[in-house]
């Protein structure tokens, strides 16, 4: 027997010894009974039960549905409430949801739904015609007395009418062919005439909300938390879904995390199992862990600087122009962003409605840039910044919170175009002053623009005078604004009236192009939403502008 | 005594209605306003005429005196308004953040307490001098650590690497420890301080040498006989801490997720809106007011030399 100094020849010792093989013996076991397990746990059936705790960046600050462009409403909008149609993210096309069938006249002026029996909201009352044709009117006209405000979606409502409780028709005043994906959006979730019966001041309490979505709102604590139970007696999915029944969750914990470090460490910890708005810089300690990053397109209007040329500095074309080859966005997506943040070939994203390929007119271009500022008479001064008239070309612009980096984007923007001669001050600002100057063309030549949604009409939204104006021009947001473009607008016009859905496209296309031309908007980056979440949440869906649906989300055995 | 307090509760109405009316008026003064910056956000994507539509039920271009009489009218009969930015009635916003940092004040104050007299009492008994200097510089360690550095530190050690605290769900008692050491410590910095400045001042007291010279130990000095003498000072500046701990704790409530004063403040601020803004301030000035009552109802009972009152000779 040997003398070992680890296990003395004791009693003891040789307890210690076999204990020590008892340990080794379980350890071994553990390792092959581990290895076995993990290659039976990929469980590709949905497992019904349990709760996503959903970690946001913000709380939400109203759940009138026509506010649900904020990501943090549209969040909790988009699983308490159906809509009339459902848009396929991939080809865009608009499918039967609760209406099962529609008719469109020819000049798009009427449009008449029929609508699925045996709706209901969660308080009981039915999805009827009549409810739908209240939400619409509300939406479409907005509610004066009760501060309702109008959907952004929907243009030139007239009135609806009830035509018996499965069919309603809405009537317009002038051709409104983006009305029908109009009906898709989270914009246009429809509620129950108790919510709608709230002033907009009492929407933001989450427990007003009733709608007919296959979550409800079961608790809530202000500016923390939103609690999400599943509604058992769903049975009204959009067509296309194989599951037409209830949730395979059993509920959603919807918490504000809005300090970043804690939001993906409670990821990676295990405490949370999907979290929103990850930085394209912590990207890649999410996917070091094995953690899914999620980056949704929003196929819309891209993350882009828009011109006011009201201002005199910016009026003349060849300035634009100038500035327009100055930005290298290249350099700015690989600076500060991942390969989720593509780089703009167009006004509108690849993968929007009406996209067209511009990217040679966006080359980077910086001689012919400092080419054309000298022909526009602005002659670089002994500080290096240019000068016409005792006047010097340099821009105001105020950062814009919602928009991923966009001070350092800014920041980098100030320091290319700095290599032509032109400054650009980025502003902070507080809200108030930020407000008030933006619609002034005089304190802003320039703005921050991106605007999400998934229909040619986006662009119109964005450009036309009598909706976003992002423009400044004359008879818009700005009382002082003299600038006027007669063929942006017929073209603008033009498009959202167009009822030939081919031509439609086309005007889309020809609107970006003369936005370039004229150097009105210059694109950046498509900007994505970007989610993290565990990997074992499976059936995560999102809508045609990055909203989560968690209706066909389970949490796979972990 | 009731004629003083009379007096004292009738200061505290005037300093109310100054208070609300200079932050009306400061807050006018901004430029931009509440409904405009709510209702001309990009999520909304509202047009001019829809944007003046809404401005005009909101009375947002009333005349200043009309609304300022509207606004004093409602706080009077208690109604606080409607918060633009969460749309939910104010008084709902302060119900869900009131209880919270009030937990998380005095329980952060208690703490903060407990360490600061830990810490003065501990340099002053400590044996060796080094000892009582490396105690003696703690306080300026507390001061400089910054909050939000300290509270995310304590998080990723405490509740992601040793997973020992949830951050998320948790019972209450669990999600009040990380924030607690977090707030306690900066807090308790001035006062040791304070405590240690002051004690070592009694301590040259004659009477000191007399219960010395007695026979008693430093302990018993100490406890017996320094310390009340030395909480005089620090009690007023407890009172200053506490009223800064009501509204100052917006960094811990933001990087621990918690509802609170702090960030309601914010919030408001950041985003102009006015009627929390003017609820918070006028609840603000009753704390202190309050506290301020406390503290000097407290003085008398504490040091029985201030209740005597001084005849003339006549």
């Amino acid at each position: 027997m040997s003398h070992s100094k680890i296990f003395p020849p004791t009693p003891l010792g040789g307890r210690l010894r076999g204990a020590f093989a008892a340990v080794a013996v379980v350890a071994l076991l553990a390792g092959c009974a581990s290895t076995t397990t993990e290659a039976g746990s990929n469980s590709s059936s949905p497992v019904t039960g349990g709760t996503l705790v959903y970690l946001e960046q913000q709380a939400h600050t109203n759940l009138y549905p026509p506010s649900g462009g904020f990501y943090p409403n549209g969040g909790i909008l988009n699983q308490i409430t159906d809509k009339l149609t459902w848009q396929d993210p991939e080809t865009l096309e608009i499918k039967p949801w609760i209406a099962t069938s529609w008719k469109v006249n020819d000049d798009n002026t009427e449009y008449t739904f029929t609508l699925r029996d045996g709706v209901t909201f969660s308080d009981g009352t039915p999805l009827d015609a009549e409810a739908v044709a209240k939400n619409f009117d509300t939406y479409g006209l907005g509610n004066a007395e009760l501060k309702q405000p109008v959907s952004e979606v929907i243009n030139n409502y007239d009135h609806s009418e009830v035509v018996d409780p499965l069919t309603v028709t809405f009537f317009f005043k002038k051709p409104s062919p983006g009305f029908l994906q109009g009906t898709a959006t989270i914009g246009s979730g429809l509620v129950s005439l108790s919510t709608l019966a709230h002033s907009y001041d009492d929407l933001g309490k989450a427990t007003n909300i009733i709608g007919s979505g296959p979550f409800t709102v079961s608790k809530e604590t202000l500016g923390t938390e939103v609690d999400l139970k599943a509604r058992t007696d769903y049975k009204w999915a959009p067509e296309p879904s194989e599951n037409q029944g209830r949730s395979y969750l059993d509920g959603i914990k919807i918490l504000v995390t809005s300090e970043d470090s804690v939001r993906i460490g409670s990821l990676l910890s295990g405490q949370g199992d999907l979290i929103r708005q990850v930085q394209a810089y912590d990207e890649a300690q999410v996917e070091a862990q094995s953690f899914k990053v999620y980056a949704e397109p929003t196929r819309g209007v891209n993350d882009s600087v828009t011109f006011r040329p009201d201002n005199p500095l910016v009026a003349d074309v060849k300035v634009r122009r100038a500035l327009l080859k100055a930005t290298d966005s290249a350099e700015i997506v690989e600076t500060l962003f991942s390969k989720n943040y593509p780089q703009a070939t167009s006004v509108l994203a690849h993968d929007a409605a009406g996209y067209v390929d511009l990217s040679t007119e966006l080359a980077y271009d910086p001689d012919e840039s400092k080419k054309l500022l000298d022909e526009a008479g602005w002659k670089l001064g002994s500080d290096g910044v240019r000068e016409k008239d005792g006047e010097k070309l340099s821009l105001d612009i105020y950062e814009s919170l919602p928009q991923p980096q966009n001070k350092q984007v800014l920041q980098l923007l100030a320091q290319q175009w700095a290599k032509v001669g032109v400054t650009l001050n980025v502003l902070a600002g507080d809200a108030g002053s930020r407000a008030a100057d933006i619609i002034d063309p005089s304190k802003t030549p320039l703005t921050v623009t991106e605007v999400g949604r998934a229909d040619p009409d986006v662009i119109k939204s964005q450009f036309y005078y009598a909706n976003r104006d992002g423009l400044l021009l004359k008879g818009g947001l700005s009382a002082t604004s003299k600038f006027e473009d007669t063929t942006l607008n017929s073209l603008l016009e033009a498009e959202t009236t167009q009822t030939d859905r081919d031509k439609r496209l086309a005007d889309t296309s020809e609107v970006q192009k003369y936005l370039i031309d004229q150097a009105y908007n210059i694109p950046l980056f498509e900007e994505p939403q970007v989610f993290a979440g565990a990997p074992y949440v499976e059936g995560l869906a999102f809508e045609a502008v990055g909203r989560p649906s968690f209706y066909n989300t389970w949490l796979a055995k972990h | 005594m009731t004629r003083y307090l009379v007096g004292r509760i009738a200061q505290m109405v005037v300093v109310l209605w100054a208070a609300f009316t200079v932050s009306f008026i400061l807050l006018q003064a901004l430029p931009g306003d509440a409904v405009l910056i709510k209702f001309s956000s990009s999520d909304l994507g509202l047009n001019a005429e829809q944007i003046a539509q809404i401005r005009a039920s909101y009375g947002a271009d009333e005349p200043v005196l009309l609304q300022y009489l509207h606004a004093l009218g409602n706080v009077i009969t208690g109604n606080f308004g409607y918060s633009l930015q969460a749309g939910v009635p104010v008084s709902d916003l302060l119900l869900a953040n009131v209880p919270s940092t009030l937990t998380l004040a005095s329980i952060g104050f208690i703490a903060a307490v407990i360490l600061a007299v830990a810490i003065a009492f501990l340099s002053t008994l400590a044996p060796f001098g080094w000892l009582r200097a490396g105690i003696q510089s703690l306080p300026s360690l507390f001061i400089s650590v910054p909050t939000f550095w300290l509270g995310i530190t304590l998080i990723q050690i405490f509740s992601f690497r040793l997973k020992l605290i949830p951050v998320i769900g948790g019972t209450d008692v669990q999600s009040l420890i990380l924030p607690v050491i977090t707030l306690a410590i900066p807090i308790a910095a001035p006062l040791a301080q304070i405590l240690v400045r002051t004690i070592d001042h009694v301590n040259t007291q004659p009477f000191v040498e007399v219960v010395r010279a007695k026979g008693a130990s430093s302990s018993w000095v100490l406890w017996r006989h320094v310390a009340k003498n030395a909480t005089l000072p620090a009690l007023t500046i407890a009172g200053v801490l506490f009223g800064e701990l009501i509204a100052g704790a917006v960094v811990t409530e933001t990087v621990f997720g918690r509802n609170g004063i702090g960030r309601l403040t914010q919030e408001a601020v950041s985003n102009q809106d006015t009627s929390v803004l003017q609820a918070i301030v006028v609840l603000s000035a009753a704390v202190y007011v309050v506290v301020n009552l406390v503290v000097d109802l407290l003085y008398p009972v504490l040091d029985p030399r201030l209740n005597k009152k001084v005849s003339v000779a006549a």
